[in-house]
């Protein structure tokens, strides 16, 4: 977890059970999907490898994480039917699909990813649906400039001397896949998801242009806050409980230092938190960040430690049923960082 | 060592000397009784309990893990009950309804807000107040039980029938063991992660048992081992940078091996 650290590894028991079941589930036939537990959707395997539009004939769209989803119901509005696969409020790196999911995304026109390694499944999931499902695979990410992960990435402050972090998600070739934490990448990323939307739609495309100028709007408006407020501020250094914000850091000119490496369930260890609190107390940084979704308990304990306080910064892997319940998008839940980081920096 | 003078560094050793003493004490009882894997029965659970908690609204999270652990350790006394030769079975059930509930709660299509196992295990060295002094709360009670109810339990513990024969209320001294077994494995994972309660309730136990010639002398060697293999583990660990609760463990599994090997060979 971790999330600090699940000891012998209980989350990766858990994960291999749950994986056990959704592979028990894929031989017993794909068949799930029917009943319909509460899904929004109803268009299910029947569907059949065809096109497989919604019954009112709108292109369907599956999303692998929220900030996709957000992008994709932006610029699709009312035209497309978008659902997204890791559910509000679930780690995704914790997440693997189950029979439906992989129901759902057969029986798509669009299937949008990052394009990083981040969606680890994404591989297996496709042999398991068919490369002839007729689903259109689009990379959001192509064309953002992806940042190496190399094990000793400036994580752990300068005289980090023991590289021994694993790379997070131990996908070869490593990159970080955050791209999405950061206004500018945001911006392209909602290009390509308009350009992805208009070649399994052509007939719309007047309408998703339309949209996708307003969303961006909104996102350039949010880049210029970003680009406004970090700019004058003196201190540039972030302490992050997950190593979350390489985009941001790269697009704004900040450096974060990061407790764990990218998966937040490592055990933290001894040293490690040494070099932290001896940064923070060296540099006279105020406030340790930490995410939402997963416990504040190593944050608080640093911050205690050092003499500083605690604060939000939300990687925005997804929205919690609050967040959503009170209208929360992408954009606030950034607005909000912004917030947070002015007054960790100031 | 500068680590000594950092207070999260403290905290885990306080916290960990205070978890070896009620873990293996506790510990040996439950070895003898055959459910030497209740701790991971428990935490399996747990997490159900706490996937449940969220599903159901409750608030905190920690509320929900503890009355399942709770529930279970009262049903794995039930079901020790019911099938008396063979007590390890009991936990083998709970474990498996455990890791079904709780695999079934988070294959729900809907999210939890946060991520469950993040709060369920800790790490040691992020006790904060409260985790110590429920940690110091739950040793002093087991430590209390064990010294007033010593010879019942041990007893009990050998020989159920006659100790029921001879009027000891067996149920009553039962269900507070099974309470107790909670509370300690409750409160333990939440503040040290599973690893760690699994191995101090297991681990030292099986040194006592091996090593000493009566009830008394393992539960004092026991106690001894748990805490030289925490204070040296947490030091080790601290010094060259490894994982705290992987470290104790393998410690605890060395002295093991060093028993077994230079043991007194039984006579004949």
């Amino acid at each position: 977890m971790r999330r600090a650290g699940t000891g012998f590894g209980n989350g990766r028991l858990f994960r291999f059970t749950a994986a056990l079941l959704a592979a028990a589930m894929l031989t017993a036939g794909c068949g799930g999907a029917g009943g319909g537990t509460g899904g929004a959707r109803t268009n299910g395997p029947e569907a059949g490898g065809g096109d497989g539009s919604a019954a009112d004939g709108r292109p369907v769209v599956v999303t692998s994480i929220y900030p996709l989803y957000f992008l994709a119901s932006g610029i699709g509005g009312a035209l497309a039917d978008v659902a997204n696969l890791v559910p509000a409020g679930v780690e995704p790196h914790d997440w693997t699909p189950k029979s439906r999911d992989l129901a759902r995304i057969a029986g798509a026109d669009l299937f949008l990813v990052t394009g990083t390694g981040f969606e680890g499944w994404t591989d297996e999931l496709l042999e398991g649906i068919g490369a002839d499902a007729g689903v259109l695979i689009a990379e959001a990410g192509a064309g953002i400039e992806l940042i190496p992960l190399e094990p000793d990435a400036g994580a752990h402050g300068r005289d980090h001397e023991q590289g021994g972090h694993r790379n997070g998600h131990g996908h070869e070739g490593a990159v970080d896949p955050h791209i999405w934490v950061s206004p500018k990448s945001m911006l392209k990323m909602a290009e390509n998801v308009r350009d992805a939307l208009i070649r399994v739609d052509p007939e719309h495309a007047d309408a998703y242009e339309a949209n996708h100028r307003a969303l961006a709007g909104r996102l350039e408006a949010l880049d210029q806050a970003y680009e406004r407020g970090l700019s004058g501020l003196s201190r540039r250094d972030i302490v992050v409980s997950h190593r979350a914000f390489a985009y941001l850091c790269r697009d704004y000119g900040l450096n974060q230092i990061a407790v764990m490496g990218l998966n937040p369930e490592e055990e933290p260890k001894a040293q490690d938190l040494k070099r932290i609190v001896a940064f923070v107390r060296e540099n006279g940084i105020r406030y340790i960040f930490f995410e939402e979704l997963v416990s504040d308990r190593l944050a608080r304990t640093l911050a205690e430690e050092a003499g500083a306080e605690t604060l939000v910064l939300n990687p925005v892997e997804g929205l919690t049923p609050e967040q959503e319940a009170a209208g929360e998008d992408f954009v606030t839940i950034m607005e909000k960082n912004l917030q947070n980081l002015i007054k960790a920096l100031q | 060592m500068d680590l000594l003078t950092m207070e999260f560094f403290r905290r885990a050793l306080i916290g960990g000397a205070l978890i070896a003493a009620s873990g293996p004490l506790l510990g040996l009882f439950l070895v003898l009784r055959r459910l030497s894997m209740i701790g991971d029965t428990l935490s399996h659970v747990s997490v159900a309990g706490v996937a449940a908690g969220y599903l159901l609204g409750l608030g905190s999270p920690a509320a929900g893990g503890m009355a399942a652990a709770l529930l279970a350790s009262l049903a794995v006394e039930r079901l020790r009950r019911a099938y008396k030769t063979y007590a390890e079975l009991s936990i083998a059930i709970l474990m498996a309804g455990g890791i079904a509930l709780a695999s079934l709660l988070f294959s729900l299509d809907r999210g939890f807000g946060v991520n469950i196992t993040s709060y369920l295990f800790g790490s040691i060295y992020t006790l904060n107040d409260a985790d110590l002094t429920a940690i110091a709360a739950v040793t002093a009670v087991v430590l209390a039980a064990v010294a007033l109810q010593y010879k019942e339990w041990f007893l009990m513990t050998f020989d159920e029938d006659a100790a029921a024969v001879g009027g000891l209320p067996v149920r009553a001294l039962n269900l507070g063991m099974s309470v107790l077994t909670a509370l300690v494995i409750g409160v333990s994972i939440k503040i040290v992660g599973a690893l760690l309660v699994s191995a101090l309730l297991t681990i030292p136990a099986a040194c006592g048992l091996l090593a000493a010639r009566s009830f008394r002398q393992s539960a004092l060697l026991a106690v001894g081992v748990a805490e030289a293999a925490m204070l040296a583990g947490l030091l080790a660990a601290g010094f060259w940078n490894l994982a705290p609760g992987a470290t104790v463990v393998l410690l605890l599994i060395a002295v093991l091996l060093a028993t077994l090997i230079f043991r007194r060979r039984p006579r004949l």
